[in-house]
């Protein structure tokens, strides 16, 4: 462990890893601490789309330019994640959602991004097994996914060639404050002096930003998958809920197969309240949602339904009030936060990184910086 | 599909000897118990019981044992459910299963948890070879189905369980080419026979049954690689060295051979056990992981989850029927019934010298782990998949501190066995090469489905929960 550094990130997941990697790229001596694995929390088990349908209009800038970035990473460094410009569907199950989807098509649209509405016959084209009852679907053809275990370890891998210095199994255990201004970081293996530590720790970053007497507006939210025992090639493209008007059963879903053959799926009905401290204990996906996953996913693909059911598995995202991250300074000189992913940190982490090691060098704002600057919080001004 | 469900007072799940043990002696109690196995005839491992009627085991007292330990069950009127195989429980309990082609759904006040044992496979060179098989799977072919492992068999590993495979093969009239033991044993064993010389009736028939195979015998010798074309061929040895290595450098090939049977012990099957959450430890003399359970009762840290047999650490048939009967009188007891306590001091007694004795074999047969050293870069370690020696060790290199971290960067243990084959091992390189303990290096913790089901059987089962969607 290095007695000193420029920067320490705390939290090894995508966007820790993806903003460690940058600074070390960018000359900066950067350390990275991982509680336990790289990427074993949410990162690891993510589904990992990179998007830019349905998300939103507000950040569409950030996301074209952060979808463009994975894309030239994976280029860049040799294909080593899996990236898959697979396209997304976002199946519409009733008339009075069409509108709905015609506003988001509308909106991309304006942006120069060509999503468009497809008729069930035409979904089948792009998706020969969906034969389930919808109206439509929506489709953008850009959007991509990646491997999740092997983009965090690609970037570490590229990282470390730059210079990054990278810890797993070191958790933070305080930081180290000079006034207000931080000196440091104690971990589990000693402590790191330096002047700008980047909290990247997901739903454990409020936790960390309360040594610094600061309440981040976050909160953890359970999130979870089923898979399946690998398949022939059977799903091509990332299908979605398009975003319903009101009421519709299938709430937020995803669905997708995974280069390993894996079905992926999920669907959440109701969204329910996450108890405090879950993100601490070893969690099982809730009944409910394996049952209305299972449902979703043989209503669109009858064909799948014999299949074998293999796996389920439970992480915690950060959520902020608005939906957005929170990505930049704090209050405490040189203190950074970089949490509140909203369960699609892995779309945006490429800027993120971008984002942070500017602040962290001192150089002029980019678009990200107002959308995500923790000062839109009243507490978080200065 | 829908599905159907069922109530019991006490719910056993495996019909191994702890298991029957467990639902009779709940039974007797006057518990109204289910007990239901994934096999399509009760008796677990050890009674298994043959196909056919016919067969020439119909008579060996294991499966005797295994025939009247169920027909107990049934004349006491316990409900045996046979090819039903949880895939999830539930706190309270709730268990969901697959019986058959339906979903079944059965509600416990109490569980015992006596879910046996599973191999404990270390890769080598060659191992995924068609005509290599596990020492258990050749068992089973012979014992249930009658079906020969080959025309010419090695048998190898290391523990008291190649005794009774070899005599398996003797009972079946079958010959085996070479029998090959990591250790020397000899004298070693003698200490142990003097402290349980109630044993060395069955340990002579043991042997008697080996040497009517007519096997060539290597003692200290492993077996370093498999060899062939599209199926095994033959077969390289090496002599251990005082080091505890094998000397590839005195390697000697046995050829013509169409079958290996190769097994190093077992581990408990803790997948039920720790979805609930009880707590478990790791004994490097009972297998690795086991579910912590109590002596006297059968219980577990989880109220009214009991646990027994091979699930409670590797002991073989006689601990598993003695700690299966305790803790189904600890069930019965948890569900309000009376228990005898003379008799739960007196099993406890029996108990603990039958688990002396395992200990024992255990300690002479130690889990030889450091093998896994010996597997080359290229050769297979996860063969689900395909995952090599030499791509664990990159994940390590590029930072992959523990087992679940070389999971998540190799795949290994991803497949459908969800780690069961290549797990311990796994566990015993990463923890090897980071210089951690095996428990430290982790474990792949089981969760929903505990096994693979059917998309069309789990959603039925699970309709039948009430469940909102956190629960
Ligand atoms: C099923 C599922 C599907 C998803 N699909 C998508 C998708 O399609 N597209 C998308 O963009 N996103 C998706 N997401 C969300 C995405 O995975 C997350 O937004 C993203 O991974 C967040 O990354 P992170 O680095 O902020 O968090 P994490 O991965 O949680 O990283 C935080 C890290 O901080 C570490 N840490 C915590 N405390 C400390 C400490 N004291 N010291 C050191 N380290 C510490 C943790 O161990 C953890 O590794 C999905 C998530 C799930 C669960
Ligand atoms: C392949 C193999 C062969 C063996 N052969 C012998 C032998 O010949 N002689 C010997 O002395 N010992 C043998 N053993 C050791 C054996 O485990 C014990 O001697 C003895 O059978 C232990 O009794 P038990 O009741 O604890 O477990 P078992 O006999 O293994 O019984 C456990 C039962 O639980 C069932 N089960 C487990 N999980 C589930 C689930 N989720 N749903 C439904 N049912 C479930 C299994 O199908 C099994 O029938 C063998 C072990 C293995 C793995």
């Amino acid at each position: 462990m290095p007695r000193t550094a420029d920067a320490v990130v705390v939290g090894g997941g995508i966007v820790g890893t993806a903003i460690a990697r940058q600074l070390a790229r960018d000359g900066v001596d950067a350390v990275l601490v991982e509680r336990k694995a790289f990427g074993g929390a949410v990162s690891g088990a993510s589904l990992a789309c990179l998007g830019t349908h349905m998300h939103s209009l507000d950040e569409l800038e950030v996301l074209v330019e952060s979808c463009a970035l994975w894309r030239s990473i994976s280029d860049e460094l040799g294909d080593p994640f899996e990236y898959n410009r697979c396209g997304q569907l976002r199946f519409i199950l009733r008339e009075e959602d069409l509108p709905v989807a015609q506003r988001w098509i509308d909106g991309e649209r304006a942006f120069g991004l060509d999503p468009e509405l497809l008729s069930p016959e035409a979904v089948r084209d792009k998706e020969p097994l969906l034969t389930g009852p919808i109206v439509a679907a929506s489709h953008s053809p850009g959007d991509a996914t990646v491997n999740p275990f092997l983009a965090v370890r690609a970037l570490l891998r590229d990282g470390g060639n730059a210079g990054l210095k990278a810890f797993a199994n070191t958790a933070v255990t305080g930081l180290q404050m000079d006034g207000d201004r931080v000196a440091g970081v104690q971990t589990e293996r000693g402590s790191i002096a330096t002047g700008n530590v980047i909290l990247a720790a997901g739903p454990w970053s409020g936790q960390l930003a309360r040594h610094a007497d600061l309440d981040l507006p976050l909160v953890p939210r359970q999130a979870q998958c089923v898979a399946s025992v690998r398949q022939p090639p059977s799903i091509r493209t990332v299908v979605g809920a398009c975003e319903s008007a009101g009421g519709v059963e299938s709430g937020y879903t995803q669905i997708q197969q995974a280069a390993s053959g894996q079905i992926l799926f999920n669907t959440v009905t109701a969204p329910a309240a996450t108890r405090p401290g879950a993100e601490d204990r070893i969690n099982e996906a809730p009944i409910g949602f394996v049952r209305d996953s299972i449902r979703t996913l043989t209503m669109l693909f009858p064909s799948l339904s014999e299949i074998l059911m293999l796996r389920s598995w439970v992480r915690f995202e950060a959520v902020t009030p608005d939906d957005r991250f929170l990505a930049g300074r704090l209050p405490r000189r040189g203190l950074i936060a970089a949490a509140g992913d909203n369960g699609t940190g892995f779309c945006r982490a490429p800027v993120l990184g971008r984002l942070i090691s500017r602040i962290v060098r001192g150089e002029a704002a980019m678009p990200a910086d107002t959308l995500y600057a923790p000062s839109r919080f009243a507490e978080l001004r200065a | 599909m829908t599905g159907s469900s069922q109530k019991c007072e006490v719910l056993v799940i495996g019909a191994g000897p702890a298991g029957l043990a467990a639902a009779a002696a709940a039974r007797e109690a006057g518990a109204d118990v289910i007990c239901l196995d994934l096999f399509a005839r009760p008796g677990g491992q050890y009674g298994m019981q043959p196909a056919s009627p016919a067969s020439r085991f119909e008579a060996v007292s294991q499966v005797a044992e295994g025939r009247a330990a169920a027909a107990r069950c049934l004349e006491l009127g316990v409900k045996l459910l046979t090819e039903t195989e949880v895939f999830w429980a539930e706190p309270g309990f709730r268990v969901f299963a697959r019986q058959g082609q339906e979903a079944l759904v059965i509600e416990a006040n109490q569980m015992i948890v006596a879910s046996g044992a599973m191999e404990r496979p270390i890769p080598f060179d060659g191992w995924t070879l068609p005509g290599v098989m596990t020492a258990g799977a050749a068992q089973r072919l012979i014992k249930a189905n009658g079906t020969l492992p080959g025309n010419s068999t090695v048998l190898a590993g290391s523990g008291p369980f190649l005794f009774a495979v070899a005599d398996t093969f003797a009972k079946a009239g079958l010959r085996l080419r070479a029998y090959v033991e990591l250790q020397g044993l000899g004298s070693r064993l003698l200490p142990l026979f003097v402290r349980h010389p109630s044993r060395l009736k069955e340990a002579a028939g043991l042997l008697r049954g080996l040497r009517a195979t007519g096997a060539s015998l290597h003692r200290r010798h492993v077996v370093v690689e498999a060899l062939g074309g599209q199926r095994l061929e033959a077969v390289r040895l090496a002599p251990i060295g005082g080091d505890g290595k094998p000397q590839r450098s005195r390697s000697f090939t046995i050829d013509g051979v169409d079958s290996l049977c190769i097994g190093y012990g077992f581990q408990p099957v803790i997948d039920v056990t720790s979805a609930l959450g009880a707590e478990h430890r790791h004994d490097t003399l009972l297998g690795g992981w086991r579910c912590v359970a109590d002596p006297l009762t059968g219980a577990t840290s989880v109220a009214g989850l009991y646990a027994a047999g091979e699930t409670t650490g590797i002991g073989g048939a006689g601990p598993a029927r003695l700690s299966g009967r305790i803790a189904g009188l600890g069930a019965a007891a948890g569900a309000g019934k009376t228990a005898r306590a003379d008799e739960i001091a007196r099993l406890a007694r029996q108990l603990a010298d039958a688990r002396d004795f395992a200990q024992g074999l255990a300690r002479l047969f130690p889990f030889p782990g450091h093998l896994v050293d010996e597997l080359s870069p290229s050769g297979t370690l996860c063969r689900c998949e395909d995952v090599s020696r030499a791509d664990v060790e990159a994940a390590i290199d590029d930072g992959a501190g523990d087992a679940l971290a070389v999971k998540m960067w190799t795949r290994a243990g991803m497949g459908p066995c969800q780690g069961r084959i290549c797990g311990s091992s796994l566990a015993e390189l990463v923890a090897r090469r980071i210089g951690v303990s095996v428990a430290e290096a982790g474990c792949n913790r089981p969760h929903m489905p505990l096994r693979p089901v059917p998309l069309s059987i789990a959603g039925a089962a699970l309709a039948q929960a009430d469940g909102g969607c956190i629960r």
